[in-house]
């Protein structure tokens, strides 16, 4: 059903597509080459945490909207700041989609994200001394679903559609987000500390703290 | 370790993955056509094959489980003819005058044989031999409480259900050929090649009548008017209804049927819908179409209905008509010339053809499940971890661990949300009422107004279909348009509902549709249509 509704648009050619995704994976080495941040280990930490939220997309693609993605995007806004968050998006989105189905879609997915990890950057989840905040990071949880549920329904604007009608494509679409804001919440909380202690995996050993169930513990 | 237990309990929420709601098996003969209804009864289709066949091989009759396809015995007889094209019975158990009977499957050869068969191993139960003039038995048989009646090639002849004792013979001057009989009250009717209707009361008493210049190769049809007869003459055939004339129609008449108040003919040339008030019978639409051998009737919900009828032509399928018109051709990939009926029970479908293939598809074999059983291992575990999250809130509410609270308590709440999502966006899209655009095309024809419509954007062409009725949901006229244009789907059953995936193999970037001008929020399943909708899929 979702295909009368989804994230479509424009037909993309395979050329179109492979052009789309060329631009988009230059973007993001060329955001990660850029040297900006000098601290050792954050690559791997960004990979890893890439390849866990592409692999948790792909595998829960059958349930609508429940993912770790939007989480991870806001924490790795809000700790390597915007352009490694960019890049972020741009390698989860790309490679999800190569699985979940690629289009014009993809696009406004990686303006969506990048938007949610932009604020993410400015309003950080993580505290002054750089320890993540559970309670920043629930309320990130829910305001990041309406700014990236509006910014990826842009996609579906053919020319055609008038504003009633995407508002009321927005209105429909409420439910789902209800999921997506739910969803958000539960990786937030059951793995929020362990996506901080992947995100720290460029800090000295030492100084790595992981918070969990008020459970304090030098790892 | 315990989020890695996590995400593997978290997928267990995705939902199986259903490849199609409909699932078929085929068996092919390799020694003859079929050409007589398969049937379907209970967990078991018997199916019989005819003419023509070669060197050792011989008809046969056949029966194998409905489910699996598995031949469960095979019945051949070693001394028929050519040309078997006396329809099977199934009779239930029973007791009547001249004896008890046990569930027996009938069957009547071209060799004058009439078998009765224990439907459970094939085993012959009694044999009766009747007359041979070239050939022996070819029409359809009938049942009249304890006993079986038989138009034989020149004569009828009836025979005890328990044990094949001759109870009645009545000789005829003509030959018969496919001339079923009719069981009434006032006894038996069947025709002959010369056009001439005999009567045999159940006394014995005989009369005959003569029709018209032509053959009687059905049983007559009755009504309140008197007994119909589709004559096939020289030139075509003529309808006779209490040996009044009523109609001219086309070459090689099939077999009529009657449905309530309505009488369905075919000829070569067209299908014609009849229907029975209190003072006659007369023609009430007429479409063109070319089918010469037995229609079947589907019965469908709300008692609507569909007649379902073989086209005797190089290019085969199945007619599938309403009370009125040709709602859509049921195509397979063996079609070829067909006069078998369909035969139908309410959870599967049988079609034979020329070819000898029998294909049996059974409907919409996960909602049978569902009703025959409700259980499902993915709603039990999501309830179950719905049921312990909960538990878990109140244990760790109880005991202060708010920590922990708060995980339990997401958990909980992600497993309600992801329950009541879908009946939620359900009842959600009928809060607000879209804008409809005017869809109607002033290019389609004038009796398309006030019924279903479906256009379909395959390739950058229009495919459109209009006149359709009777389908209460998306998918169902998707469905009805898609085998009428000869477009060809695919579907997925996904979490939120069965989803299209592709028309004719293309599957692009999705599909999507418009139902009266606007889009709708709901599954093609959930999404209901009025009798007059216009449904449009074009490519997202």
């Amino acid at each position: 059903m979702l295909s009368g509704l989804g994230t479509h648009g424009p037909h993309v050619s395979s050329l179109g597509l492979l052009a789309i995704n060329a631009v988009l994976f230059a973007s993001a080495i060329w955001l990660l080459m850029r040297p900006n941040n000098h601290q050792k280990g954050w690559l791997w930490s960004l990979f890893l945490l890439a390849i866990i939220a592409s692999g948790a997309r792909i595998l829960l693609s059958g349930l609508p909207n429940i993912m770790p993605v939007t989480i991870l995007v806001i924490m790795v806004g809000s700790k390597y700041g915007l352009q490694r968050s960019i890049a972020f998006v741009i390698l989860v989105t790309v490679s999800s989609n190569a699985v979940l189905g690629d289009g014009w879609w993809t696009l406004f997915q990686v303006l969506a994200w990048s938007s949610v990890a932009g604020v993410s950057a400015m309003f950080s989840v993580h505290d002054s001394e750089g320890n993540l905040s559970m309670k920043r990071l629930s309320f990130a949880a829910v305001w990041s679903v309406p700014l990236f549920s509006t910014i990826v329904s842009f996609s579906i604007l053919d020319g055609t559609m008038s504003s009633l009608e995407f508002a009321l494509y927005l209105f429909n679409g409420i439910p789902f987000d209800a999921l997506h804001m739910m969803g958000n919440i539960f990786f937030a909380v059951w793995s929020g500390a362990w996506f901080e202690r992947i995100l720290s995996l460029q800090a000295p050993s030492q100084q790595r703290i992981v918070r969990e169930d008020q459970h304090v513990s030098i790892v | 370790m315990k989020r890695v237990v996590l995400l593997l309990l978290l997928l267990f929420l995705l939902p199986f993955a259903k490849a199609d709601s409909n699932h078929s098996w085929e068996h092919e003969f390799e020694n003859g056509y079929i050409t007589t209804q398969p049937l379907l009864i209970e967990e078991t289709v018997f199916v019989r094959t005819s003419g023509f066949w070669m060197g050792d091989d011989r008809p046969q009759v056949s029966a194998f489980e409905l489910s699996s396809g598995d031949e469960l015995w095979t019945y051949r007889s070693e001394t028929t003819l050519q040309h078997d094209m006396s329809v099977l019975v199934f009779v239930e158990a029973g007791t009547g005058a001249c004896g008890s009977w046990q569930d027996l499957l009938v069957g009547a050869w071209a060799d004058g044989k009439v078998t009765a068969l224990n439907p459970l191993n094939g085993m012959v139960v009694w044999e009766q031999q009747t007359e041979v003039n070239i050939l022996g038995i070819t029409g359809q048989l009938g049942i009249d409480e304890d006993r079986v009646v038989v138009p034989t090639r020149q004569g009828l002849s009836t025979f005890c259900l328990e044990d094949g004792e001759q109870l009645l013979r009545a000789d005829f001057e003509e030959m018969g050929w496919r001339n079923g009989v009719l069981v009434s009250d006032n006894g038996y009717h069947v025709g002959t090649e010369a056009g001439v209707l005999y009567s045999i009361k159940r006394d014995g008493t005989i009369s005959n009548t003569s029709i018209g210049d032509g053959k009687i190769r059905h049983a007559p049809i009755e009504t309140p008017h008197g007994l119909l007869i589709h004559l096939q003459t020289a030139t075509g055939s003529t309808l006779y209804l209490n040996n009044s004339i009523i109609g001219n129609y086309g070459s090689s008449p099939a077999i009529p049927l009657q449905y309530g108040e309505n009488i369905f003919l075919a000829t070569s040339e067209e299908w014609i819908s009849l229907s029975c008030d209190d003072i006659t019978c007369f023609e009430t639409s007429k479409s063109q179409f070319h089918s010469n051998g037995e229609m079947s009737i589907r019965i469908l919900e709300n008692n609507l209905f569909e007649l379902w009828v073989p086209s005797n032509t190089p290019d085969g399928g199945w007619g599938v008509f309403n009370q009125t018109s040709l709602q859509r051709m049921h195509t397979t990939s063996f079609d070829t010339y067909t006069t078998a009926a369909p035969g139908f029970s309410v959870a599967a479908m049988a079609l034979g053809n020329d070819m000898g293939v029998l294909q049996v598809t059974i409907f919409d074999i996960d909602e049978t499940t569902k009703e025959e059983s409700s259980f499902s291992l993915i709603e039990v575990i999501h309830y179950v971890l719905l049921l312990s999250s909960y538990l878990l809130c109140c244990l760790f509410f109880a005991t202060g661990n708010k920590p922990r609270l708060w995980k339990a308590l997401t958990l909980f709440l992600l497993l309600f949300t992801v329950a009541a999502v879908p009946e939620m966006s359900t009842q959600w899209s009928t809060l607000i009422e879209p804008d409809s655009e005017a869809t109607w095309d002033a290019e389609w024809p004038e009796e398309w107004q006030g019924t279903q419509i479906v256009v379909i954007e395959v390739d950058g062409k229009e495919n459109v279909i209009g006149g359709l009725s009777g389908h209460s949901n998306v998918y169902e006229l998707t469905q009805a348009a898609s085998e009428s244009l000869g477009i060809t789907t695919e579907y997925e059953d996904q979490y939120l509902g069965l989803y299209l995936l592709s028309f004719n193999g293309t599957e692009g970037d999705g599909w999507e549709f418009t139902l009266d001008g606007s889009r709708s929020n709901t599954g093609i399943v959930d999404t209901t249509i009025n009798s007059d909708s216009i449904l449009r899929w074009r490519p997202a």
